[in-house]
C-alpha cells in the first residue's frame, strides 16, 4: 500500500471507532480543525487506498424569488384576478384596472378558465388556480407544476453537494493499529535546519510522477554549439585559430591565390563588391610577375597584363582562404598549422539551400615534407571525428591548389555529399612570399554539416531562427548520422 | 558550369568499354554526374579541363584512364595551301585568329547539336563569355578561299545566322539576339571585326554571328574553322580542343597558313619534371618508370630519363598544364584518390585559440547565465532596419553592396541591435519571456570589429533590468565602466545610457522606444543593450 499523508492518518484516527458508520464531512472537519474541503480532498486519497468510502450526494432546493415570495402571500396574480371577477363576471375595461391583470389575465386564458364574450369576462364552470396556489407553497411535491414556477421566474432550484465519510474494514483495521502523527513538513526551513527541528520532522512525501513545470535554460544556438564542436577538433589536432576582416582587398581575396583576373569567379554576379579601395601590400610586384609570367616557378602564369586597380578592389570576402595567405605572409617558416570558421559571402538569392553568408571552415598546414596523402589523412580524421564513417575523395579544381581534391561523406538516404574543397597551394600562391614548403589548405563547408546533423530541411533556419526550436533544441547533441549500410 | 551530355552508345563506341564501367570510373577522373538518363548521362567537367567538354574528348581521357589506350595521342596536319590574311588594323580591336580546315566530317542533326554545345562550352570556359575567345564554324563549300580577316566599317551589310534579311553590322548589334547579348564586346570600336572570303563573301562578324550563307548542314563534308580573340594562346587552344575532337570522331585536319604560319600545328609541348618533387607533393613513392605509366593513362607521352626525371609531351588540348605541378595532380589523379592510404599529418604543434573567439565565448556563458538564448542572424541587412526603424541617423561609415541581390540586404550591418528586433519580430507568437543575444562582426568603413547585443521581451521588462544584465555583462569582462545620460532615439528619453569606458563610448542599454517597437510590431516593452567587445581588457586589435 502507498504511504499516508499525515492528513490521511489523521483522518483515519479521527474516524476511529466508526467503522460503517456515515459521518458528514462538516462535523468531521470541525473534529479534526480542517475545512471541509480539506477534508474531502484527504479522503479521496483515503479512498483510492480502500481506507474509507466516500460519498458525494447532491441535494435539490427550491428558493422563492422576491416575485414568488409575494405571491406566497398575496396569492397568484391568476389567483387575485380570478377572485376580482366574481362568480358573475366583470366588464374587461373594469378588471384592466386590477394590477395583477397583465400576468393574471394571459394565465387565466391559457389555463381556460375565463371567457371573454362582449366585453365582459366571465370564469369558466368550476375555475380554480388552487392546484397551482398548492404547488407555490409546497413545490418539493409539486413535480410538473414546480417547473411551470421555475419558468415563470417564481422560484430557483438550486443544488447543494455534501459529502459523507465512511470507514471501511480496511481503514478500521490500520485505525486500530495506531497511525504515526507526527507533523509533517512542506518546504524546510532555514530555521528547521539551524535548529534542528527536521530531525524530528516528517518531510512530505511528493508525488514524483506529477509532471514538473517546462523551464528553458539561457543557451547558445544549436548551429554556434556545431562549430564549437568543429574548432574544438582542430584545437585538439594543434591547430591555432586565425582571425580576421569581413572586407579584403580583390587582392588578398583573389589575385594571391592566383585567380586570373579575369575568372568568371571574381565577376560581380558572384561577389559582393563595395566602392571602397585598398592599398596594395608590399611585395606586390611578385605577384604581377607570378600572373603575367609564372615569375621564378617553372609555371608560365597567365598571361597578358595583370592590372593593380582591379586588385586594390574591396570585396566582402568569398572565402577564408584569404586569412590562410595572409596568415603564411606573416607566418612564411614551418611550421604552421592555423584554422579559422568564419562567415563569407556570395551573391546568392535566398532559398532553402542557399545564402548570401554562411560559415566556412578554412585550414592550413605547412611543414617540411608533409604530402597531398597528409591532406586527405587530415579530411577523413576530421570527418570521422563529426559522425561521418565513410569518406571519399575525388579530384577537384580551384584556381589556387595542385592537386586539388573534393571530399566526400556518405549521408544515409543521400549518398555521396560534396563536403567542400582541399589541395595543396600552388607554388604561384606561396613563392612570392617566400613560402618554401608545401602549404595543405581546405575551405569545407560548415553549414551543410549543420544541415545533416540538426536535421534542418532550410537553411535559413541557422540565421533566421525560431524561438522554439533553440529551447527544444538539446545542448548535448552527439553524432547519429549513419554509417554506410 | 560546363555540363557535358555523354550518349552512352557513343561513348561506348568510342571508348570500347561499357556504360557501367563509365559510369563507375567517370567522376574519379575529376568530373562529377548530374544526372544519370536511359540513353545518356549529363556529366559536368572543370573548367580548367575543356577538353573534357566533348564526348570526343571524353572518351579520349577515359580510354586512357581505364588502360584500354595509352599515352600520346597522335594527329597529323597536312598544308591545305589555304592563305587567311589578318588586317593590322585590328591590333587594338581583336587582333588574334586561330584556323584550320577539317575534312570528311559526316554530321547528323545529334552531332550539329553536339559541336555546337562544345563551342559554347568553350565560349564560356576558354572565351570568357566570348571576349577573350570565340569560334566560327563555317561550310567551306560555300566560300572561296583565301579568307581575310578585316577591320570593317559597321554600315558593311549582310544575312546573319537565323535571319533571311540582309542587315548592317550596327543592325545586327540591335536586332539579333546574339548581337544584343555580345553587342558590349565590340561596340565601343569605330570599325568591327569582319571575316570574308576570297569574293567578298561574309563567313562571320566576330564574336557576335556567322553568316547564314555558310552555315551547317548534314549535308556539310568540309568545315573551315575561324577562332578570333584577344589572347593568342586561348585562341590557339580552343582551336586545338576543336580539331582534335572532330579528329577523334574520324575527320582529317589541314593547316592554313596565317601571316606565313601554318595553323595549328596540334604538337605537343614538352616538360621535363622531377620524380622526387612529384613524390614529395603527392605522397606517394614512385620510381621514374611508374611515373611515366601513369602520365600515360592521363594521355600525356611520357619517357623516364635516368632514375629522377621523366620527358612529358603534353597535348595540344591541354591547356591547364601551366606548372610542373599540373602534371603531379594527373599522377595522383591516375595512381586514382581512393587508392591512397592516407595519413594524418605528422606536424606537432600546440593549439591555440584567438583572443576574440575566446571572449565571444566567454559572453555565450555568461548570457547563458542570465537565461539568454543565442540568435546568429545575418551581418546582411538594410538602412531602413539598421537605421530607420531604431530613428537613428544613417551612418556615414555603413559599407553599401554595388550590386544588392535583394532590397533587404544592402549594406553591412554597423550594429547588431537592430537584426535581433527582427528576431524578436519572427517570433512575435512564441512563449515570453523572450530574452535572446547575438555577438558577431560588424563593419565601420573597412574595419571588422565584433559586438554583443541583447534583448529582453516581456510584460515586466524595465530599464532595472536592462542595467542589471549590462552590469552584469561588464562585470563579467573585467570592463570598468561609468554611465552618462544617452541621447540615442532607438531608446526612450530618461530610461537610456552610453556606457563609457576611458571616456569613449562603448555601449548603451534602455528602454527601446515604443516608436521603435511599432516599427518592428512588437507588442511587449523590449529592453536592450549593445557593446563593442573591444572594450574587454587584452582583446586584440587588428
Amino acid at each position: 500500500m502507498a504511504e499516508l499523508t499525515l492528513n490521511e492518518k489523521r483522518l483515519l484516527a479521527a474516524l476511529k471507532g466508526k467503522a460503517g458508520k456515515v459521518v458528514d464531512v462538516p462535523q468531521l472537519a470541525a473534529a479534526m480543525e480542517a475545512t471541509p474541503e480539506a477534508v474531502v480532498q484527504w479522503a479521496y486519497l483515503a479512498m483510492d487506498k480502500g481506507l474509507v468510502h466516500l460519498d458525494r450526494i447532491v441535494d435539490k432546493a427550491f428558493v422563492y424569488t422576491d416575485e414568488g415570495t409575494a405571491y406566497r402571500t398575496a396569492g397568484l396574480p391568476e389567483t387575485q384576478l380570478l377572485r376580482a371577477i366574481g362568480g358573475a363576471g366583470t366588464p374587461l375595461a373594469d378588471l384592466q384596472k386590477h394590477p395583477a391583470f397583465k400576468i393574471g389575465f394571459g394565465q387565466l386564458r391559457k389555463k381556460g378558465l375565463i371567457a371573454v364574450k362582449d366585453g365582459v369576462v366571465t370564469p369558466s364552470a368550476g375555475a380554480s388556480t388552487a392546484d397551482d396556489e398548492v404547488a407555490l407553497a409546497n413545490p418539493r411535491a409539486a413535480g410538473a407544476r414546480a417547473k411551470e414556477l421555475i419558468k415563470r421566474k417564481l422560484l430557483t432550484e438550486t443544488e447543494s453537494v455534501r459529502h459523507t465519510v465512511t470507514l471501511t474494514p480496511a481503514g478500521a483495521s490500520l485505525a486500530a493499529q495506531g497511525l504515526d502523527l507526527k507533523e509533517e513538513i512542506g518546504t524546510l526551513t532555514r530555521d528547521q535546519i539551524l535548529s534542528g527541528a527536521w530531525k524530528n520532522a516528517n518531510l512530505r512525501r511528493y508525488d514524483i510522477h506529477k509532471l514538473p513545470k517546462t523551464v528553458y535554460p539561457g543557451k547558445s544556438h544549436p548551429y554556434q554549439r556545431l562549430i564549437d564542436e568543429m574548432r574544438q577538433i582542430l584545437l585538439e589536432m594543434g591547430f591555432a585559430e586565425m582571425h580576421g576582416g569581413i572586407v579584403q582587398s580583390a587582392f588578398w581575396n583573389f589575385d594571391a591565390l592566383f585567380q586570373p583576373q579575369d575568372h568568371p569567379a571574381r565577376e560581380m554576379q558572384d561577389t559582393f563588391y563595395l566602392k571602397e579601395e585598398a592599398p596594395l601590400p608590399e611585395g606586390w610586384e611578385r605577384l604581377r610577375d607570378m600572373h603575367e609570367h609564372g615569375g621564378e616557378t617553372s609555371s608560365t602564369g597567365w598571361g597578358g597584363k595583370w592590372n593593380p586597380d582591379k586588385a586594390k578592389q574591396c570585396v566582402l570576402r568569398t572565402h577564408t582562404t584569404s586569412l590562410s595567405i595572409q596568415y603564411l605572409v606573416n607566418h612564411p617558416e614551418p611550421p604552421v598549422k592555423a584554422f579559422c570558421i568564419g562567415r563569407v559571402y556570395r551573391r546568392e538569392a535566398i532559398d532553402p539551400t542557399h545564402t548570401p553568408e554562411f560559415e566556412q571552415l578554412e585550414g592550413i598546414v605547412m611543414d617540411e615534407g608533409v604530402t597531398f596523402r597528409h591532406l586527405l589523412g587530415f579530411l577523413k580524421e576530421f570527418y570521422q571525428r563529426m559522425g561521418f564513417e565513410d569518406v571519399r575523395f575525388r579530384p577537384g579544381f580551384f584556381p589556387y591548389t595542385e592537386p586539388s581534391v573534393e571530399p566526400e561523406i556518405y549521408v544515409n538516404g543521400l549518398g555521396w555529399v560534396e563536403m567542400g574543397g582541399a589541395g595543396v597551394f600552388r607554388q604561384e600562391v606561396t613563392a612570392p612570399w617566400g613560402v618554401t614548403y608545401p602549404v595543405l589548405a581546405w575551405g569545407l563547408g560548415v553549414s551543410r554539416v549543420a544541415m545533416f546533423r540538426l536535421g534542418l530541411k532550410d537553411l535559413r533556419q541557422l540565421y533566421q531562427s525560431d524561438l522554439e526550436w533553440i529551447r527544444n533544441s538539446p545542448v548535448h547533441a552527439p553524432a547519429k548520422v549513419g554509417r554506410r549500410a | 558550369m560546363a555540363i557535358v551530355s555523354l550518349s552512352y552508345k557513343y561513348l561506348e563506341w568510342l571508348t570500347g568499354t561499357d556504360k557501367e564501367t563509365i559510369l563507375k570510373r567517370i567522376p574519379m577522373i575529376g568530373s562529377e554526374i548530374e544526372r544519370i538518363e536511359e540513353d545518356h548521362v549529363d556529366v559536368e567537367f572543370f573548367p580548367n579541363r575543356p577538353d573534357l567538354f566533348s564526348v570526343e574528348g571524353a572518351a579520349r581521357a577515359m580510354r586512357g584512364f581505364l588502360g584500354i589506350e595509352t599515352g600520346l595521342p597522335k594527329y597529323s596536319v597536312k598544308p591545305s595551301g589555304i592563305k587567311f590574311t589578318i588586317d593590322p588594323k585590328l591590333a587594338d580591336i581583336r587582333p588574334c585568329l586561330g584556323s584550320a580546315i577539317i575534312r570528311n566530317v559526316s554530321f547528323d542533326d545529334e552531332s550539329i547539336l553536339s559541336i555546337m554545345a562544345l563551342q559554347e562550352a568553350l565560349h564560356w570556359a576558354v572565351g570568357r563569355g566570348r571576349s577573350k575567345v570565340a569560334i566560327g564554324i563555317h561550310d567551306l563549300d560555300t566560300v572561296i578561299p583565301p579568307f581575310h580577316y578585316t577591320a570593317s566599317p559597321r554600315s558593311r551589310m549582310f544575312v546573319p545566322l537565323d535571319f533571311t534579311k540582309e542587315l548592317t553590322l550596327d543592325g545586327i548589334l540591335a536586332e539579333h539576339p546574339k548581337g544584343r547579348d555580345y553587342a558590349k564586346i565590340v561596340k565601343d570600336f569605330s570599325l568591327y571585326p569582319l571575316i570574308t572570303d576570297d569574293e567578298d563573301h561574309v563567313c562571320s562578324f566576330p564574336p557576335i554571328i556567322n553568316g547564314e550563307r555558310t552555315r551547317v548542314t548534314t549535308k556539310t563534308r568540309n568545315i573551315l574553322l575561324d577562332v578570333t580573340g584577344t589572347d593568342q594562346r586561348a585562341v590557339n587552344v580552343a582551336a586545338n580542343i576543336i580539331c582534335t575532337a572532330m579528329a577523334e570522331a574520324g575527320a582529317t585536319i589541314e593547316s592554313v597558313e596565317i601571316n606565313g604560319v601554318a595553323t595549328p600545328s596540334l604538337t605537343p609541348t614538352e616538360r621535363t619534371v622531377s620524380v622526387r618533387e612529384c613524390c614529395d607533393l603527392v605522397g606517394v613513392e614512385l620510381t621514374a618508370r611508374q611515373m611515366a605509366e601513369l602520365l600515360e593513362k592521363m594521355r600525356f607521352g611520357a619517357k623516364p630519363v635516368g632514375t629522377d626525371r621523366v620527358r612529358v609531351q603534353v597535348p595540344c588540348y591541354r591547356a591547364d598544364i601551366m606548372h610542373d605541378w599540373d602534371l603531379f595532380e594527373d599522377v595522383a589523379i591516375a595512381y586514382g584518390y581512393d587508392n591512397f592510404d592516407v595519413q594524418i599529418p605528422p606536424t606537432f604543434s600546440i593549439g591555440k585559440e584567438h583572443m576574440a573567439t575566446m571572449v565571444s565565448g566567454q559572453v555565450r556563458t555568461i548570457l547563458s547565465g542570465l537565461g539568454y538564448l543565442e540568435m546568429m542572424p545575418f551581418t546582411l541587412t538594410n538602412e531602413r532596419v539598421l537605421y530607420d526603424y531604431l530613428q537613428r541617423p544613417r551612418s556615414p561609415h555603413v559599407l553599401h553592396l554595388m550590386h544588392p541581390i535583394s532590397e533587404e540586404y544592402t549594406v553591412v550591418r554597423t550594429e547588431i541591435l537592430p537584426l535581433l528586433l527582427e528576431m524578436l519580430q519572427v517570433n512575435r507568437h512564441r512563449e515570453l519571456p523572450q530574452r535572446i543575444f547575438a555577438t558577431g562582426d560588424v563593419v565601420a568603413d573597412l574595419l571588422t570589429m565584433q559586438h554583443l547585443a541583447t534583448a529582453s521581451t516581456h510584460p515586466a521588462a524595465d530599464f532595472s533590468e536592462a542595467y542589471a544584465h549590462a552590469d552584469a555583462v561588464l562585470r563579467e569582462l573585467g570592463i570598468t565602466y561609468t554611465v552618462r545620460e544617452s541621447n540615442d532615439d532607438a531608446f526612450i528619453d530618461g530610461r537610456r545610457a552610453d556606457i563609457i569606458v576611458s571616456g569613449k563610448k562603448v555601449g548603451i542599454f534602455g528602454e527601446v522606444h515604443p516608436a521603435v517597437l511599432a516599427a518592428f510590431g512588437l507588442e511587449h516593452p523590449v529592453v536592450a543593450f549593445e557593446l563593442d567587445i573591444r572594450a574587454a581588457p587584452g582583446y586584440p586589435s587588428h
